[in-house]
């Protein structure tokens, strides 16, 4: 049966893009059927980040309005043959993503037996937002170490609560993850930082991962490459554990503590 | 084995208490308007005790002061407290005499105020409904109200939440929100909290905001906010013994 997974957060540029890229091909890689949508109607990032933005030609709300059919919009991911990607458009105005329409998309997806469908919510709480969790079974919720990301990340929460499907209909509700994400454990220590453990504590939620910051992030971003393919970089790694924890396994967290550099490192510098 | 015809059982039955504070039908009357006015069917032909021990009642007409509540939507099954020279009257009304509860334990009942902003001289007393309990976290954005009674949840208040009850709010865990107990006046009401860290507390309408730190207390003990006179008292809840 098919799962239907929004990464979402309430505040912008914490990393839910990024996350879902890298989440997607995550689970393409361990080979699970999956595809990704970009509910940012009006910004579209997805297609940047995962590299396909010259194969656009049609997007979530051409399917959603009927103007061309979901094989048409769907874009095959260079690197793994399970991985599509539905790009958002760039043009049209976020309302011509209505509810029947996003509904029907999602249907068709689960018809051509995707496994798991990831939809990338925009920031905010608005009809974008609203629209990518709606139809949600679980729920990853991107949150950096700092309060204003915990506090939205708490309120998109209880919008999830509110307004998703399986809350209306009385369902069992949206399972929810936490995933912390540009964790500086230097910076944890040293005080300027949340722990994840103040980040878990305020929100409630059971713990999916913690993504370290690293600076390999960005460039991979620029160069249309999910961060989960920067081999045995800690970014990579901690990607790799989330799609391992998602899918049942028991694995411990890493990158978590800080370690002082040593006498030498100190002496010749880190790298 | 064969069901008895008529079993007879102890059973609480749920009425409303009307404590009268005034004798004149027509002063009655213009309090009920005032009571029901903004929701018409509110005492949708609940049972009511009419207590009456606060009042004179040697000139009452017993059939019109019942009639006066039926068409407000009561139904009135006893009086209680009525003076033994009316008695008979009453019975003859197919009302009960209550003499349950003496008058020296309806004083200690702690009034609660009408809507109208003129003294009002009829005053009731709910019956409290069942407290409305909350099991998950509530998060920013949302809102609790337990119309009417008590609020208990066993999860964890967030900032930008709002949590408000007619009657006693428990938080058996931190309570970061806003949270406003006695929204309809009660002055008895209380907030509870494994640990204080709220934005506002409110109490009948009192407020209190944490600008400026909370209060000393007690680290790692719940925490109870109570009404002082016009002033939140905000202490820890230690057991004397």
């Amino acid at each position: 049966m098919a799962r239907i997974i929004v990464i979402t957060s309430g505040k912008g540029g914490v990393g839910k893009t990024t996350s879902s890229a890298s989440f997607a091909t995550g689970l393409a890689m361990r080979g699970h059927k999956t595809c990704v949508i970009d509910f940012d109607v009006g910004l579209r990032n997805l297609d940047l980040i995962m590299g396909c933005e010259r194969r656009v030609v049609y997007d979530l709300i051409n399917v959603v309005s009927g103007e061309a059919n979901l094989r048409q919009a769907l874009i095959k991911d260079k690197h793994c043959d399970n991985l599509f990607i539905l790009p958002a458009s760039q043009t049209r105005d976020k309302d011509a993503l209505t509810e029947e329409g996003v509904e029907r998309v999602l249907n068709e997806l689960i018809h051509m037996d995707f496994e798991f469908i990831i939809c990338d919510s925009p920031a905010g709480i608005e009809h974008g937002a609203i629209m990518a969790l709606t139809f949600a079974d679980e729920a990853i919720i991107v949150t950096n170490p700092e309060v204003s990301s915990v506090r939205d990340s708490d309120r998109i929460l209880g919008i999830i609560q509110a307004k998703s499907r399986r809350a209306l209909n009385g369902d069992e509700p949206v399972k929810e993850h936490l995933l912390v994400t540009r964790y500086s454990p230097k910076r944890v220590e040293a005080g300027e930082m949340l722990s994840y453990q103040d980040v878990q504590e305020i929100l409630r939620i059971p713990l999916i991962g913690i993504i370290p910051e690293s600076e390999e992030v960005l460039s991979a971003s620029n160069q249309g490459n999910p961060a989960i393919h920067l081999k045995d970089s800690p970014v990579s790694l901690a990607y790799v554990d989330v799609v391992g924890r998602f899918l049942g396994e028991d694995l411990p967290l890493r990158f978590t503590d800080y370690e002082r550099p040593g006498f030498l490192k100190r002496i010749f510098g880190a790298k | 084995m064969q069901q008895k015809p008529i079993e007879i059982k102890i059973s609480t039955v749920v009425a409303i208490a009307v404590i009268l504070h005034d004798a004149q039908l027509p002063v009655l009357e213009t309090a009920l308007q005032q009571l029901t006015a903004s929701s018409g069917d509110y005492y949708s032909e609940e049972c009511a005790v009419i207590d009456v021990s606060h009042i004179n009642c040697a000139d009452m007409d017993w059939a019109v002061l019942i009639r006066l509540f039926k068409t407000y939507g009561f139904h009135p099954v006893a009086i209680r407290n009525a003076p033994e020279s009316s008695e008979e009257q009453i019975s003859a009304l197919g009302l009960s005499i209550d003499l349950g509860s003496k008058a020296a334990q309806i004083a200690d009942i702690e009034t609660i105020p009408a809507p109208a902003p003129a003294p009002a001289p009829v005053v009731i007393q709910a019956a409290a409904p069942a407290p409305m309990i909350i099991d998950t976290p509530v998060r920013g954005g949302q809102r609790i109200y337990a119309r009417g009674t008590d609020l208990i949840i066993t999860a964890v208040v967030n900032s930008g939440a709002e949590i408000i009850a007619d009657g006693n709010i428990h938080v058996y865990a931190p309570l970061r929100g806003r949270a406003l107990a006695g929204a309809s006046g009660n002055t008895a009401a209380r907030i509870f909290t494994m640990s204080l860290e709220a934005e506002l507390v409110s109490i009948a309408g009192i407020y209190r905001t944490f600008e400026n730190g909370y209060p000393k207390l007690t680290p790692n003990v719940p925490v109870q906010i109570k009404l002082d006179g016009d002033k939140i008292e905000v202490v820890s809840i230690q057991s004397h013994t």
